[in-house]
């Protein structure tokens, strides 16, 4: 194996194949310990498969998983009691209540023991806000309930690595966002976690590392920071005279243009302390200098830019704003965009 | 909402792998027997001797002086006989219903609400998981053939008292004789019922539909009792289920004849081990 310990997980050469369509293809992922990693990529690129796989769930085509420094899924027995996950939306008996669910999951979990069960539900119920429903019939929940109770079995105790399928699908704003103060929480108290999704706006707020599957393969991978940055680095200073900020850096052999909020400087060749030392000589006035990096939703239309042009021609039905609706979207788009190639 | 989620990764109690069994088995059983279906399933199933017993008093009434099917006609009169053919009753059609739909909630429901998976993750290992909701299905094969066995000896000990317990052959057998003996006849149903459970395990283990499960079991079923009435397929008999059944009223025999008896229970015995194996079989490579 060639993974390090400082990895949560790792992955070699994924491959699955469900009866001759190709599902997830050559996927290699590296996820160090204490990252946030958004798994990102449109409906049926292939992040739950990846998910299961890594999860033992399902076992690979091809290729080797290391979860938390023990092979997958051999080693499921010794790893899986230290990793929560929540895979393919929250599963659940619609005849008990969300707290008798809780015991049911809690019952299977090796690291509690008995006497600690009912404490540690009650836990993870507040935690996820849902003690006020606790005793209600699982049937009854609204659809973001459903999600909360899978979040908090996930989190039924301590996690090393918490994985989460689609966490946000079906909650309102004030729920999504609850979800990333609990994964915020989490990478605070040490905990990896991964957590996939369709929702840019999602994972650039909550991920430091980012891996984006486009039709079963990994077509850019890194941390967040880094590949956000990959495209031409800009710096926007605000200013009141913008022309001449523009002459004086012009005069300074320093490419620069007025942009509607401000001033925009390339920053190919330069240095940022360098632009605003030529602007502080020229004596104009500087309220504010920030680096302008390129939005998430560029570089996931940079890197999947051909496939979705070839896509949009076999499915007009896609929906471009499926962050808007979600669920309805999820069945819009899906296997007819998705990289299903004949297994050769 | 408290803000302390305890996640770290040092100071960790040694490492288990899996839940305590005892547990896993009576959180199984909380599980089964609390689900409303389960309670309404076995509520039909001990309303069933009483109308069986009822209707038979009527009949036997009205036959002691004219006709009617002999076996019916002394059931009303005597509760012993009414347990049995109660069971006898039940066998063709409602108790095998019965189990099969536990074993078809057992792996296929699960499957279905994605609760299958929480158990895998959690984790319980694929066998052990397997073991769990075997013994599950047998927990229910007992109950059904207990609750159908219960509910004929008080019908019959209503309408007649404890005076007719008198076994088929003529003798009269006292309330502990009766008893053993009804013990016996329950046992013996639960393990026929269990063959059948075994088999809807097995392929509650390759779908997600518990009605395929049903269905399959079902028309195993129907398909068994059709071979197993032409006379020109006689050497398939040894291996149909459906054909231990007519060795239950045996048990109504005083001595009881034991040879159908024990060729039922070792036919259930191999179909136990086939179902159970090929159900392991599916577990293991089943993906979750």
């Amino acid at each position: 194996m060639t993974s390090t310990m400082t990895s949560a997980a790792y992955a070699k050469g994924l491959r699955k194949v469900y009866r001759g369509t190709v599902a997830v293809d050559n996927v290699d992922l590296d996820v160090p310990r204490g990252a946030v990693l958004g798994l990102l990529g449109p409906n049926g690129s292939g992040k739950t498969t990846t998910i299961r796989m890594l999860l033992g769930l399902v076992t690979p085509s091809a290729g080797t998983v290391e979860l938390l420094g023990a092979d997958m899924p051999s080693g499921a027995a010794r790893v899986l009691p230290r990793v929560g996950a929540l895979v393919e939306g929250p599963g659940f008996h619609p005849f008990l209540s969300g707290k008798e669910n809780l015991r049911r999951v809690a019952t299977a979990e090796p690291t509690l023991s008995s006497a600690a069960i009912p404490g540690a539900v009650r836990d993870a119920l507040d935690r996820v806000g849902l003690s006020g429903a606790a005793n209600r019939k699982f049937r009854g929940y609204s659809l973001g309930m459903k999600q909360r109770l899978g979040l908090a079995a996930a989190l039924l105790v301590e996690r090393e690595l918490v994985i989460l399928d689609e966490p946000t699908n079906g909650l309102d704003p004030a729920g999504a966002r609850e979800i990333r103060r609990v994964i915020a929480q989490l990478r605070e108290a040490g905990s990896t976690v991964i957590v996939s999704s369709h929702l840019l706006a999602e994972v650039e707020a909550t991920c430091t590392h980012v891996a984006v599957l486009h039709q079963g393969n990994v077509v850019a991978q890194g941390e967040l920071a880094d590949l956000l940055e990959a495209g031409n680095p800009t710096l926007l200073v605000s200013t009141p005279d913008a022309d001449r900020a523009v002459e004086s850096l012009r005069d300074n052999r320093i490419p620069a243009r007025i942009a509607p909020d401000g001033v925009r400087v390339d920053l190919t060749a330069v240095r940022q302390p360098d632009v605003l030392r030529a602007l502080v000589h020229a004596g104009v006035d500087v309220y504010e200098a920030r680096r302008e990096r390129t939005g998430l939703e560029e570089l996931f239309a940079k890197v999947t830019e051909n496939e979705l042009d070839a896509a949009a021609d076999e499915v007009p039905a896609q929906v471009p704003d499926d962050w808007l609706s979600p669920v309805s979207g999820s069945g819009v788009s899906g296997n007819g965009v998705a990289g299903n190639r004949e297994e050769s | 909402m408290s803000t302390a989620i305890a996640a770290t990764p040092v100071a960790r109690r040694p490492e288990r792998t899996g839940a305590p069994l005892g547990r896993l088995l009576t959180g199984e059983l909380r599980w089964i027997f609390r689900r409303p279906r389960t309670l309404v399933v076995l509520g039909l199933l001990a309303l069933a001797p009483v109308a069986v017993g009822i209707s038979a008093a009527a009949v036997g009434n009205a036959a002691a002086s004219g006709e009617g099917p002999p076996l019916f006609s002394v059931m009303g009169g005597n509760g012993f006989i009414l347990a049995i053919g109660s069971l006898l009753i039940g066998s063709t059609f409602l108790l095998p219903l019965v189990v099969t739909m536990s074993a078809a909630d057992a792996l296929a429901g699960e499957s279905a609400n994605g609760t299958l998976r929480g158990l895998l993750l959690a984790p319980v290992g694929r066998l052990r998981l397997l073991g769990i909701k075997a013994f599950g299905v047998a927990c229910m094969a007992v109950a059904a053939a207990a609750i159908t066995a219960l509910a004929g000896l008080l019908t019959g000990l209503v309408i007649s008292g404890t005076d007719g317990l008198v076994t088929l052959s003529g003798s009269t057998l006292s309330l502990l004789d009766t008893l053993g003996t009804l013990g016996l006849a329950v046992a013996w149903v639960a393990l026929q019922l269990y063959a059948f459970g075994a088999i809807a395990l097995a392929i509650s283990a390759c779908t997600e539909h518990p009605m395929l499960v049903l269905a399959g079991v079902f028309a195993g079923n129907i398909l068994f009792g059709i071979l197993g009435s032409l006379p020109a397929l006689s050497w398939l008999d040894p291996f149909l289920i459906t054909e231990s059944w007519a060795a239950l009223p045996d048990l109504l025999r005083d001595p009881i004849p034991a040879e159908a008896l024990t060729e039922g229970a070792l036919r259930a015995a191999c179909y136990i081990v086939i179902g159970l194996s090929l159900a392991g079989a599916r577990m293991l490579t089943k993906d979750g």
